[in-house]
């Protein structure tokens, strides 16, 4: 009896309430929202839900998967060539973001102390205003018609506007603009802790400014990079809004066919198929590279 | 400005320094026209306080700070405006700057692979240099799987295996604890001698500079203040802050009554000093005598003469082990400090000559025990 007492009093100190409330937060909203989506993908649509995936009409329940929607995936080239090239418009997102951001961030990193706050900020600065209003300037400077092309245009540069809207080149840079403040931060982070006497030390062991920064900055800022290349591919290849707003017929991705299954097509379980398999896209390589890094940590200790 | 004592063989300069001056933002003075010359084979060491100017001197021979004024010779070659990375000059960092990404052998060999060497040299020499430092079984470790001492001996392998003209420390010995730190400091020397590289050493410590140093420069506001041996440097100082930061020194301020050829007297006002050498002094000049505290003796007899003693009450005793510390406050109110050797097991309690706290004694000290500060 003391003991339960003991253990419920427990459950309710400080502590636990600390750590208790962002679990209930992730469980709430992350899980149980991700298990749903699991679960229709699993189901049958019926004319206007989807099916049970527990069924009574037995007397006893007997659970029905679906794995049709999943078939249906296979069947269609389709879906298969927009994983294919959503993965690869969020790759090419991600190193575009690493090789402008690095340097970036390299020099926000080792610019005297005093002004790195006002770097920071103006880093900061574009979320001071809505995304969808960021994505639809750039509409306005890349279209035809656009602030780009009419000034190429008067300065006698070109003599017909260049077609960047809707294509790859708008979607690229509508992706790069958005993502890069994602690569920066983690980055500036990590560079602004590396120790200068690392490179002191490789300079006076004969390594060229060059060398230095490949053999030494590079490696020791391979948390930074790993952990800005996540920040970027991850929403980079479940991206909607940019691809509707920027991209064109070409530039397929997951995101708009995702939201073609749920609304215009109203096919649920295949939605949530795409979903579920787009998710295990991008959590497989993760699982896989945060076991290889536990085991080097195993390997270190 | 003492010259330094040729005490062992006259020897090739190897590092010639000439008027090398370090201003920061355009005021602040960090080294202040300095020149030396290092020999081939000797262990050099710059002592003093932090901002003194002694590490910002050692990053110009390596080449991380530019120097504002003066020029830096190494071997007869003017390297002053040479980078880093093309100096004959290797560095141990202050707390080792080993590579965490790299192993013990990477580190090792970092330097050696930046020279284009054949593959199976660098890791002959690698070999070397960790059998050097007998740490050739943790090759394969990272710098953190070590210990202090292990990691201090892969930075010195790192920056020997090189062979460079000169080797820079920065404070070697400053990431270590007092007991690694008597037993490392020996190695390190036998190390250097052995392999017979020539040395520049910062230091704070001044017992790391005085075991470790064939010459000392006390380094004070950004110039050197004197330049000698390390008995030079302790026994004969040439100013009160030499005498100060060095060692414990009791200084009495006196007039100079009597300059002889072989002799001086000072006179103090807690006592008479009977000073057995002459002084480039003259009678009438204001002075200070400095007097190391192992150089006083203590009695509770009554010394005759009327030279090298004074009288004193016991304010505090300190026991080190080794020897105690006295403090005697003299008739003036000045406190002296005395120290005696506990050289049996009872003197150990305070009990030294049977003395302890508010006992008068005399304290007294030979005619060479003193050194007279004219600055």
């Amino acid at each position: 009896m003391n003991m339960i007492s003991n253990y419920l009093r427990s459950l309710l100190s400080g502590r636990h309430l600390v750590i208790g409330v962002p679990y209930v937060w992730f469980v709430m909203l992350a899980l149980v929202p991700l298990l749903i989506v699991l679960k229709i993908s699993l189901s049958e649509m019926e004319a206007t839900s989807v099916s049970n995936m527990v069924d009574w009409t037995h007397g006893w329940p007997t659970l029905k998967l679906n794995f049709s929607s999943y078939l249906f995936l296979t069947t269609d080239a389709l879906y298969y060539q927009t994983y294919i090239s959503s993965l690869k418009y969020a790759l090419m997102t991600t190193a575009i973001c690493l090789v402008i951001g690095y340097p970036f961030a390299y020099f926000m990193a080792r610019s005297a102390r005093h002004i790195q706050p006002t770097l920071l900020m103006l880093i900061m600065l574009p979320f001071w205003t809505s995304f969808l209003l960021r994505i639809y300037a750039w509409k306005t400077l890349l279209v035809n018609n656009g602030v780009i092309n009419n000034i190429l245009m008067s300065l006698g540069v070109i003599h017909e506007p260049i077609a960047m809207m809707n294509t790859p080149v708008s979607l690229m840079i509508g992706m790069v603009y958005s993502y890069l403040p994602f690569m920066i931060l983690p980055l500036y982070a990590n560079l602004s802790k590396l120790d200068i006497r690392y490179l002191e030390a490789a300079a006076d062991l004969g390594a060229s400014p060059f060398k230095v920064f490949c053999l030494i900055t590079v490696p020791l800022s391979k948390a930074g990079i790993i952990a800005g290349s996540m920040l970027v591919f991850i929403p980079a290849v479940g991206e909607y809004v940019i691809p509707e707003l920027l991209g064109g017929p070409d530039t397929l991705m997951i995101g708009r066919v995702l939201w073609d299954e749920f609304f215009s097509n109203n096919d649920w379980p295949v939605a949530s198929a795409v979903a579920v398999v787009m998710i295990l896209l991008i959590m497989l390589p993760m699982a896989i590279y945060n076991k290889y890094q536990s085991e080097q940590m195993a390997v270190k200790v | 400005m003492a010259t330094a004592p040729t005490s062992k063989v006259v020897r090739e300069d190897l590092l010639r320094v000439e008027g090398l001056t370090k201003i920061y933002d355009g005021a602040v003075k960090a080294v202040d026209n300095v020149s030396l010359t290092v020999g081939t084979g000797e262990i050099f060491a710059l002592l003093g306080g932090s901002g003194c100017g002694k590490s910002t001197l050692l990053r110009m021979l390596a080449g991380f700070e530019t120097p504002s004024k003066g020029r830096i010779f190494l071997a007869g070659e003017d390297i002053t405006n040479l980078p880093p990375y093309k100096r004959p000059i290797n560095m141990m960092f202050q707390s080792y700057a080993l590579f965490p990404h790299l192993s013990v052998w990477d580190n090792v060999a970092f330097g050696l692979r930046r020279d284009g060497m054949p593959k199976d040299q660098v890791s002959e020499r690698v070999e070397s240099m960790l059998n050097l430092v007998q740490l050739s079984q943790f090759a394969k470790r990272k710098p953190h799987q070590l210990s202090g001492g292990q990691q201090q001996r892969v930075a010195l392998a790192r920056s020997l295996a090189k062979q460079p003209k000169l080797l820079l420390l920065d404070e070697p010995l400053g990431a270590l604890d007092k007991k690694l730190r008597e037993t490392t400091q020996l190695e390190l020397v036998n190390i250097i001698e052995e392999v017979g590289v020539t040395c520049v050493l910062v230091t704070h410590d001044q017992e790391e500079a005085m075991t470790m140093a064939s010459r000392i420069a006390v380094m004070h506001e950004g110039y050197f203040m004197q330049v000698g041996a390390p008995d030079e440097v302790y026994e004969m100082p040439n100013s009160r802050q030499v005498a100060d930061f060095i060692g414990n020194v009791n200084i009495f301020d006196g007039i100079v009554e009597e300059d002889e050829a072989d002799h001086v007297t000072v006179r103090c006002a807690e006592c008479m000093h009977y000073v057995g050498h002459g002084i480039s002094g003259h009678a009438g000049m204001s002075v200070g005598v400095a007097l190391r505290p192992e150089k006083i003796l203590l009695t509770k007899e009554k010394p005759t003469g009327e030279y090298n003693w004074c009288e004193g009450e016991v304010t505090e005793i300190v026991y080190f082990g080794v020897h105690t510390i006295y403090h005697l406050k003299l008739a003036t109110g000045k406190v002296i400090k005395a120290l005696e050797i506990n050289n049996t097991h009872d003197s150990s309690d305070g009990l030294n000559d049977g003395l302890t706290w508010g006992d008068k004694v005399y304290a007294y000290w030979s005619d060479r025990a003193m050194v007279v500060l004219t600055q």
